[in-house]
């Protein structure tokens, strides 16, 4: 069964369409690929899963469950996480504690909890720390612990996102560009953390406009463009179709990556 | 065993400190998620007036009294708070700034109530009622050396004392658990924050009310040190007050206010002999603090070094 199925989803910001008519599904444990132009509506869809803001139009499943209209800490909950375009850490906070955030929706202690130290309180505790430990381990980030997030190097923020993410333990992870702004071999680390992800079996969506990164990581791939998915499949079928080379190149040819 | 050196004025001095402590702790609870609420006084009025009402028409026991107090006011956080949430920043502080100052003039003008602007009198104090209690058993102050003035003025500072480290105590061990790390995690990027998977509105509406409760409580408490409140304790001065606790203290870290509240509480007293001119003292202080620590006295960084340690926050 497809774990998440987005069905004629539409969103328009006053009269312009973001997003049209665009349904595509995410299987189980693949990675996927959401390709197009800048302002294609890659991000606005991201937005739209998330539940960041609701659809004009259409309907989203996840896990068979529609969840288009629900709080966007209730997506997370069902096992939907994100990272941000643009890096959303929680700067003055430490590495470490980034990714204790990213817990909570997976732990319940409360306000008595939290005051009395009761004993399940320091038990789970301890388990967040833990997960949190595995997880920087997971991300390369052993070591920065105990390092303001906003003061780690760029591509460490990255990560660090990426782990906070992982720890509300997702069934289905959104990136949103997580190898803007990076090098060549940074651009490699992202590739194996993507594999080390769905090893973990973590379905991946993917938003990037890195195509040798695309082609190399990606089971299928979804085209849009102006808001209208033009097409889909694997990164071959994608590579020979003439709509998807005008899109990005126009009509002359060239060898421009994005 | 002579106690003479402990003066009725100077633990009075202290008490007022505990009671603003309180009130610092109160406006940081709620600043802890990026609200800034100057509805404080408001909150404590409400707490004040509760008690103060419940004990002297309606024989309610003092500790009741306070309890129902502080709960009150805690409610009308969640009143006041769910609408605050489509307000952010200074817009937020002018409309709590607001919710206190129509409080204020509910209780000015409910006189069957509250008794008008002339407020209310004879409101039963912490240490006369447990000095009459005691002394219903045959106790006498006298056998430990002290006069009847100085026990209850001390038995008063030993309530305040207790009920303000019972609170700096709730709220830091609050502000290292997972309640803590959503509440900073709010004030640092609200959007992140949801994504995390933190219920935005429910923890902020917590906060808000939290910060409500204490309020009312230490205004509660405020009643039975005074034994007399009016309007005019909580007019909008106290809520600048208590605003200006956290800006000097620093607001980033709960001891932050409790500094600045302890400080700017103790100066105008220390300064009494210059009498007219301590205001302008007070003054250039906050000027100075403006100009060369905007961020208060206490911040993060400062706590870590001067407790060894390399994250002073959370950990």
């Amino acid at each position: 069964m497809a774990l998440l199925q987005v069905v004629n989803v539409s969103k328009s910001f006053g009269g312009l369409a973001a997003v049209s008519e665009v349904s595509f599904t995410v299987d189980e444990g693949e990675v996927l690929g959401l390709i197009g132009p800048n302002g294609a509506g890659k991000t606005t869809l991201f937005n739209l899963i998330t539940s960041m803001f609701p659809p004009t139009g259409g309907r989203i499943f996840f896990r068979g469950e529609k969840i288009e209209g629900l709080k966007p800490h209730s997506i997370t909950r069902m096992g939907i996480s994100r990272t941000f375009q643009n890096i959303r850490l929680f700067a003055q906070m430490t590495a470490r504690e980034n990714v204790m955030v990213g817990r909570h929706a997976r732990s319940r202690a409360g306000i008595w909890g939290g005051v009395l130290r009761t004993g399940s309180q320091r038990a789970e505790e301890a388990r967040i720390r833990e997960k949190t430990g595995e997880l920087l381990a997971l991300m390369g980030l052993a070591g920065h612990e105990e390092f303001p997030a906003g003061k780690l190097p760029y591509g460490h923020q990255r990560r660090l996102e990426i782990a906070r993410a992982l720890a509300a333990e997702p069934g289905l992870l959104l990136l949103d560009e997580p190898a803007a702004g990076m090098n060549e071999s940074e651009t490699r680390e992202i590739h194996q953390l993507i594999l080390s992800i769905r090893g973990l079996g973590v379905t991946v969506l993917l938003i990037e406009h890195d195509m040798s990164l695309v082609m190399k990581v990606c089971d299928r791939l979804v085209v849009l463009n102006f808001g209208e998915k033009i097409a889909e499949g694997t990164p071959e079928e994608i590579r020979g179709n003439p709509e998807v080379v005008e899109a990005y190149l126009g009509r002359e040819e060239d060898d421009g990556d994005a | 065993m002579s106690f003479d050196w402990l003066n009725p004025y100077h633990l009075q001095v202290a008490s007022f400190i505990l009671i603003n402590v309180l009130l610092g702790v109160s406006i940081y609870v709620t600043l802890a998620t990026g609200q800034l609420s100057l509805g404080n006084a408001g909150f404590m009025s409400i707490g004040a007036y509760t008690s103060a009402i419940l004990t002297t028409r309606h024989g309610i026991p003092m500790p009741a009294g306070v309890l129902l107090g502080a709960l009150l006011a805690g409610a009308s956080g969640v009143l006041v708070g769910i609408p605050a949430l489509r307000l952010r920043g200074v817009y937020l502080a002018i409309a709590t700034l607001g919710f206190g100052e129509v409080v204020r003039v509910v209780f000015i003008n409910w006189e069957t109530l509250t008794g008008g602007a002339v407020g209310i009198a004879a409101i039963p104090q912490m240490g006369r009622e447990i000095l009459a209690a005691l002394g219903k058993t045959g106790f006498s102050p006298q056998t430990l050396g002290l006069r009847n003035n100085q026990f209850i003025s001390l038995t008063v500072f030993l309530i305040l004392l207790a009920a303000t480290l019972l609170s700096i105590l709730f709220f830091l061990r609050l502000s290292s658990s997972r309640v803590g790390r959503a509440f900073s995690a709010i004030r640092m990027d609200e959007t992140a924050a949801e994504a995390a998977g933190i219920d935005t509105t429910y923890f902020k509406v917590l906060a808000f009310s939290q910060g409500a409760l204490l309020s009312g409580f230490a205004g509660a408490l405020f009643a039975h040190t005074t034994s007399y409140i009016s309007p005019a304790d909580f007019t909008y001065h106290r809520a600048v007050e208590i605003l200006v606790f956290a800006v000097f203290g620093g607001s980033e870290h709960l001891l932050g206010p409790v500094f600045g509240a302890m400080f700017l509480t103790l100066i105008p007293e220390l300064l009494r002999f210059i009498s007219e001119y301590r205001y302008i003292i007070y003054g250039i202080l906050l000027v100075l603090m403006m100009i060369f620590r905007p961020q208060g006295v206490i911040d993060p960084p400062l706590l870590g070094r001067l407790t060894g340690r390399k994250a002073a926050e959370g950990a």
